[in-house]
């Protein structure tokens, strides 16, 4: 059973597996009901490349421990609470150059050329602040996204968690964690994972059995 | 003649589809929240838990339920933006009757003059060409109290035979096949089965868009170990991760569970003692499968051999296993076939009764369980009794307080009424909740029967693709605005509760139905204080039948987060998982084995049609697309029907992605854009069908039916395919 | 706060000095050698001081971290060269980046109003009071007309006008004017701040403090006419003190909180010209897909910033991450994590 809200010694944590996501958009369509940012859709989900595959990238903040786009923002504009989470860029603040969008490791900023702001993910700070899980990771099918306790994900979850990744030389730590085999392996290469372990020739159209 | 009144362009503009974009006020508005309502999701037989926000009668949001055990506050797209149908532009406010000068071909009437045309007409159908004349389609969107009394209304009220239901298109073979094999209709396992088994076997059901909350069941399988097996023509995004894909060409299922089965005897991976005491006719099915080797299933399913024996093995090696399969297996003429021939190979491993075991349909609609026990299907009374049977009869008669005579006998399943209208023979018709123009095989058939009623009325809330053939619509109740109950597809009976009151004049559908019989002078029978006090009636109704309601109470399911059925006694427990202890719903407990020889789909390809069609849904639309086409963020993710097609055939055809083409069938032909992708068979194009007129992939199949189920063949047709303008080369 | 770093930046010193010693010559100067001046302001005038003193200082640190020093140079650098054209761009770019604020209308119309009320009331204050309080500016009787009056710069007299008339009377109740107006939007924003539950969990303390601020600066000041007017001059020395201690304390705290974005956010004008410049030259090619994403100039604006920030997104093969377009950063993230997931995707 979930838990619905969570309590202040709780210590829920946010987790990405995006292998399973099954791209059905719940979160985006979630994501505008986010009280922080009511009508604005600021998570990302793409087919990473439909013609061959129905693989679909589903992105939240990651949240950094030290955010690069805070650090190219020229306007000092972006803010973590003492909790970790990376803010949207502050409203008076943010001059709209897309620093952030450009320099962001997870590609996660948006521009939002009518305001001529940035926005992001908070995590949804008004859920969470109050116990609740965020909008995405509240309503998403697969448990791509997933928001509890780590003593709830291990109760029903294989893998490990693991915060560290690699951006070429830039190791990132971030307060979301994904999902891996193997925590062993150390940090997620991101530049090492392109193979793709594709279901092998699914209609056998190699081996003249069809 | 129920023609549409005014140019397609002028109804669009009048009645929509428009795009509801943001919830009223605006997503800056930042209003006071009433009331928080607990209530479900209309979009799917999942019927997920869903809480919606109440601003002055309108809904403005919605917030997850954490606490419903079954989704635990999860949701679809559909399910999220679902409180959008609500306050909308669309919305059908006031009755009309069709009037060619007024803006939009309807004209706005009270409610007395609308609802003594539609008696009139009712009654001077029935006098001048007999009873069964005037027809009446119903729809599984409806709660099972309005299932409940559109049966009874249309036996007693109209007295017409002819009462079917759009579950027609959905559920029947399963439940055609679950009734022979199993005694019931009703999914075997409580969904918190799924997790249990060692190895799930998703057989024609595209489960990540359309069940998307089933997902993170199967996932939870996984997480313990268990092997995924996904049947299906297209690498579905389920597929793209599964243990062992079978990519079964359309229309051959039962080919590809006669030679798993086939493989099951062959290695002895069966379970003789569960054979011997819980089933019979083993040895007609054994024999009917003995010739059906996987090389000999190879060539007909495309499915090659060695992955067959796989996946007997997995089955047949797991001590637990579930199968769920969809509407892939069962849109087939051989829907039933394909159903039993799927519970063959749940009976002959032992999976049945246990937890983790079973082999269990996807409930597609709504309430598309509850809808198919409580007596709007043609043969069918309450508690899923037969009408055909004389105790049957008499047992609802009773409950009725009439003669077990006044009950008019089996009726015309749907496509056949759509038949007989086009035929002549059915001159008047009532729909609910219901949209053939859009939803029926053969679409245009179907626009051409409906252009021929003397007498045509619609309730519902948005004027749908048929409703624009209406002579009066009558403004119903959406899901948010009515209370009562509905089965979800683990059989699990829900509350549904109101949120809001309908708008404008509009009424809630059970007090349309019981005002028409009140006026036809039958309203003894049609006097309700609540839609509870249908409920409870219900409840009677269905004593002692297999759908057996008996100790159900709205209280009880509200408090206990729903109740499985059968609940037989004031009481009793319910019944999460049937058939425990191996004990069928049969007289003698046992269940039937059923001898399933293939046969070939109803149009296979030739060279003038050389390429198969299968058709099914997306994630972000629902059905016909009456409620979904109308609300914005839903219409983004996939705004019209793309032709799915593998690079080979296209290439073949001289096909680039985002070309239009033009795909030709016997029945009529589509033109749309090419979706090219190599997550298709080769030999095979997929269409979306959520869309009407020329974007309608239904112009293309073919009415053809299962002679159990009278399901028909959406899934498999014979087409040909080129460039848009250009002549299709065989 | 960032800018508030520990140890203190004589840099960020020696311009908030040289800005005081302006501010102070401007009033000897502006006031004809404090002739003018009037000694009841004294303690606005120290609000001031330490207001120029501190914004200056805080701009000028700001200035110097690497991304804000690279934009303001960029930016620069984009407005000459098309200068004409950039200049007779800007009183537009100034309409609605800086006055009009239609960036806010759009995401909210009340949101915008509340901001248009503050940001006219506050614009309106400043005017007045800041000529006042520098002695830049005073009133003197005309003659021997007792509702007649001269507005002086400096010792310069410029219109007269009559107490009895509407200009008479807007004039003397300009700073009532501000109030209200000011007032007027300090209330929409806190009605959207207590009734919205998405703006109060992303409150971060400095957003009601300024709303309170602003609340008692306005208040007292309309006090202080309530006072004169209707009760006989009754608590006029308390009020007066309240008042300034009101209008002293948000002096001081301007260069440190929220409202430092008023001498920050016409940096977008900045911004506009450094986007127009780089639409217009090449675009940086994705890595991963070949695809354009974004203005080459910016990446590689980027690239220098990000090793002075401590950054290093090198890669193996001499390239770098930061070369990848947004979309490609996602989709490589997915299948990186997929890999390490059994390897299906």
């Amino acid at each position: 059973m979930k838990t619905a809200r969570y309590g202040i010694d709780d210590r829920p944590i946010f987790v990405i597996d995006q292998s399973r996501c099954i791209g059905c958009e719940a979160c985006v369509q979630a994501c505008s009901e986010c009280g922080t940012h009511r009508g604005q859709s600021l998570i990302h989900l793409e087919r990473i490349d439909r013609a061959a595959s129905t693989q679909t990238a589903p992105m939240v903040c990651m949240h950094c421990e030290d955010p690069t786009c805070a650090e190219v923002c020229p306007a000092d504009a972006i803010k973590q609470n003492e909790d970790g989470v990376v803010q949207s860029a502050l409203k008076p603040r943010c001059i709209g150059c897309s620093n952030c969008v450009l320099a962001c490791p997870f590609g996660v900023p948006k521009y939002v050329a009518d305001f001529d702001q940035m926005m992001k993910c908070d995590m949804c700070t008004d859920r969470t602040s109050e116990g609740y899980a965020p909008m995405c990771a509240s309503v998403c099918p697969s448990e791509a996204l997933w928001y509890g306790t780590p003593e709830e994900f291990h109760a029903h979850r294989r893998g490990s968690l693991v915060d560290g990744w690699l951006f070429g030389r830039q190791a990132v730590t971030t307060k979301v964690f994904a999902v891996v085999d193997d925590v062993a392996a150390g940090p997620i290469d991101v530049l090492s994972g392109e193979e793709r372990g594709w279901l092998d020739d699914p209609f056998a159209l190699e081996d003249g059995a069809r | 003649m129920a023609r549409i009144p005014v140019t397609e362009e002028a109804l669009v503009e009048r009645f929509g589809p428009h795009l509801n974009e943001a919830p009223p006020g605006g997503w800056d508005a930042d209003l006071e929240i009433d009331r928080v309502v607990d209530t479900h999701c209309c979009f799917c037989g999942q019927q997920c838990g869903i809480k919606l926000k109440v601003h002055d009668n309108e809904v403005v949001g919605f917030e997850p339920w954490y606490e419903f055990p079954f989704n635990e506050g999860k949701l679809c797209p559909k399910g999220v933006k679902r409180y959008l149908q609500g306050s909308h532009p669309d919305r059908l406010l006031h009755p009309m009757v069709r009037d060619k000068g007024s803006p939009g071909g309807f004209r706005q009437v009270g409610w007395d003059d609308a609802l003594a045309r539609v008696v009139s007409e009712i009654q001077r159908i029935q006098a001048t060409y007999g009873d069964d004349a005037f027809a009446m389609l119903s729809g599984v969107s409806l709660t099972n109290e309005k299932s409940y009394l559109v049966g009874k209304f249309a036996r007693l009220a109209l007295h017409t035979a002819n009462l079917d239901y759009n579950g027609r298109f959905c559920m029947v073979s399963a439940g055609a096949g679950n009734k022979k094999a199993l005694g019931m209709d009703r999914a075997p396992n409580p969904w918190s089965d799924i997790p249990l088994a060692d190895v799930v076997w998703t057989a024609g059901t595209n489960v990540a868009e359309t069940f998307p909350i089933t997902t993170s069941y199967i996932w939870r399988a996984r997480d313990r170990g268990a092997k995924l097996i996904v049947q299906d023509p297209r690498v579905v995004p389920l597929a793209r991760t599964a243990d062992l894909f079978l990519p079964v060409r359309p229309g051959t299922d039962s080919a590809l569970f006669g030679a798993v089965l086939h493989e099951l005897i062959r290695n002895d991976w069966l379970d003789h003692e569960f054979i011997d005491a819980h089933t019979v006719d083993f040895d007609q099915a054994a024999a009917a499968a003995a010739d059906m080797t996987p090389a000999w299933a190879a060539e007909i399913t495309g499915v090659p051999a060695a992955r067959i024996g796989e996946a007997a093995e997995l089955w047949g090696t797991s001590a637990t296993g579930m199968m769920l399969h969809a509407r892939g297996i069962e849109q087939q003429v051989k829907g039933t076939e394909n159903v039993l021939a799927a519970i063959n190979l749940g009976l002959a491993t032992g999976k049945f009764g246990k937890p983790g075991c079973g082999v269990s349909t996807i409930t597609g609609q709504g309430n598309g369980q509850g809808g198919r026990e409580h007596g709007h299907k043609c043969d069918q009374l309450p508690g899923n009794r037969d009408i055909t049977v004389p105790e049957h009869r008499e047992a609802v008669a009773k409950v009725w307080g009439v003669d077990e005579s006044e009950i008019p006998g089996k009726g015309l399943p749907a496509v056949a009424i759509i038949e007989a209208i086009h035929a002549g023979e059915i001159k008047g018709l009532l729909s609910i909740c219901f949209n053939p123009a859009v939803s029926a095989p053969d679409v245009n058939f179907t626009r051409e029967a409906l252009d021929k009623l003397e007498f045509y009325a619609t309730i519902d809330f948005f004027l749908s693709d048929t409703g624009r053939h209406a002579d009066v619509v009558l403004p119903g109740s959406l899901h948010e605005e009515d209370e009562g109950t509905s089965t979800s597809g683990e059989g699990r009976i829900i509350k549904i509760n109101a949120a809001v009151d309908p708008p404008g004049e509009a009424r809630r559908d059970g007090e349309i139905l019981c005002d028409i019989a009140e006026r036809l002078g039958r309203g003894e029978h049609f006097r309700y204080g609540s839609n509870e006090e249908i409920f409870d009636e219900l409840c009677r109704a269905s004593s002692g039948g297999k759908a057996d309601y008996t100790g159900a109470t709205w209280d009880r399911i509200e408090s206990e987060m729903g109740l499985f059925w059968p609940v037989p006694e004031v009481g009793h427990p319910g019944t999460p998982r049937l058939y425990e202890g191996g004990q069928f719903a049969f007289p003698d407990g046992k269940a039937r084995f059923h001898a399933v020889p293939y046969r070939p789909p109803a149009e296979v390809v030739d060279d003038d049609y050389p390429i198969w069609l299968t058709s099914g849904r997306v994630v972000s639309q629902y059905l016909s697309g009456t409620q979904t086409r109308r609300i914005a963020g839903l219409v983004d993710q996939y705004p019209e029907p793309l032709c799915e097609m593998h690079p080979r055939l296209a290439d073949s055809l001289g096909i680039k992605n985002g070309d239009q083409v033009t795909v030709t069938s016997r029945r009529g032909e589509i033109t749309l854009p090419a979706a090219v992708v190599t997550t298709i068979r080769p030999d095979t194009v997929f269409i979306p069908y959520h869309w009407p007129g020329k974007k309608a992939a239904n112009q293309l199949t073919i009415r053809a039916v299962d002679p159990v189920s009278a399901m028909p063949e959406f899934k498999v047709a014979a087409v040909k395919v080129a460039r848009a303008g250009e002549r299709a080369h065989p | 706060m960032a800018s508030v770093t520990s140890s203190v930046d004589r840099r960020g010193v020696t311009w908030g000095l040289v800005a005081v010693a302006v501010v102070v010559a401007l009033t000897f100067i502006g006031s004809d050698r404090l002739v003018w001046f009037d000694a009841a302001l004294v303690g606005y005038l120290f609000g001031v001081v330490f207001a120029v003193f501190g914004v200056v200082y805080r701009y000028a640190v700001w200035l110097r971290r690497p991304p804000t020093a690279m934009l303001n140079k960029r930016g620069w650098d984009a407005f000459k060269a098309r200068k004409a054209r950039n200049a007779a761009a800007l009183p537009a770019l100034v309409g609605t980046h800086v006055l009009g604020q239609t960036f806010i209308y759009r995401r909210s119309k009340t949101r915008w109003l509340a901001h248009q009320l503050v940001f006219w009331g506050c614009v309106l204050a400043a005017l007045i009071t800041f000529p006042l309080t520098l002695g830049l500016l005073h009133f003197q009787s005309v003659g021997q007309q007792a509702d007649r009056y001269q507005v002086y710069v400096s010792r310069v007299g410029t219109a007269q006008f009559d107490a009895g008339t509407v200009i008479g009377w807007v004039i003397f109740h300009g700073l009532d004017i501000a109030a209200v107006l000011a007032l007027a939007g300090v209330f929409i924003f806190l009605r959207r701040r207590l009734n919205d539950p998405g703006a109060l969990a992303v409150e971060r303390g400095g957003d009601f403090l300024v709303l309170a601020g602003l609340f008692a600066v306005s208040v007292t000041g309309l006090f202080l006419t309530v006072s004169s007017m209707w009760l006989d001059g009754q608590f006029y020395s308390a009020l007066n003190t309240l008042h300034a201690l009101t209008v002293i304390l948000g002096l001081m705290y301007l260069p440190f909180g929220k409202l430092f974005h008023i001498f920050q956010r016409p940096g977008n004008l900045g911004v506009a010209y450094y986007k127009t410049a780089n639409a217009e030259g090449p675009q940086a090619v994705c890595r991963r897909c070949g695809d354009g994403f974004a203005s080459a100039q910016q990446i590689a604006d980027l690239q220098e910033v990000l090793p002075q920030m401590g950054f290093d997104y090198g890669t193996a093969d001499d390239g770098s991450y930061q070369d990848t377009c947004p979309r490609c950063r996602r989709a490589s993230v997915t299948l990186a994590q997929s890999a390490r997931v059994g390897g299906f995707g």
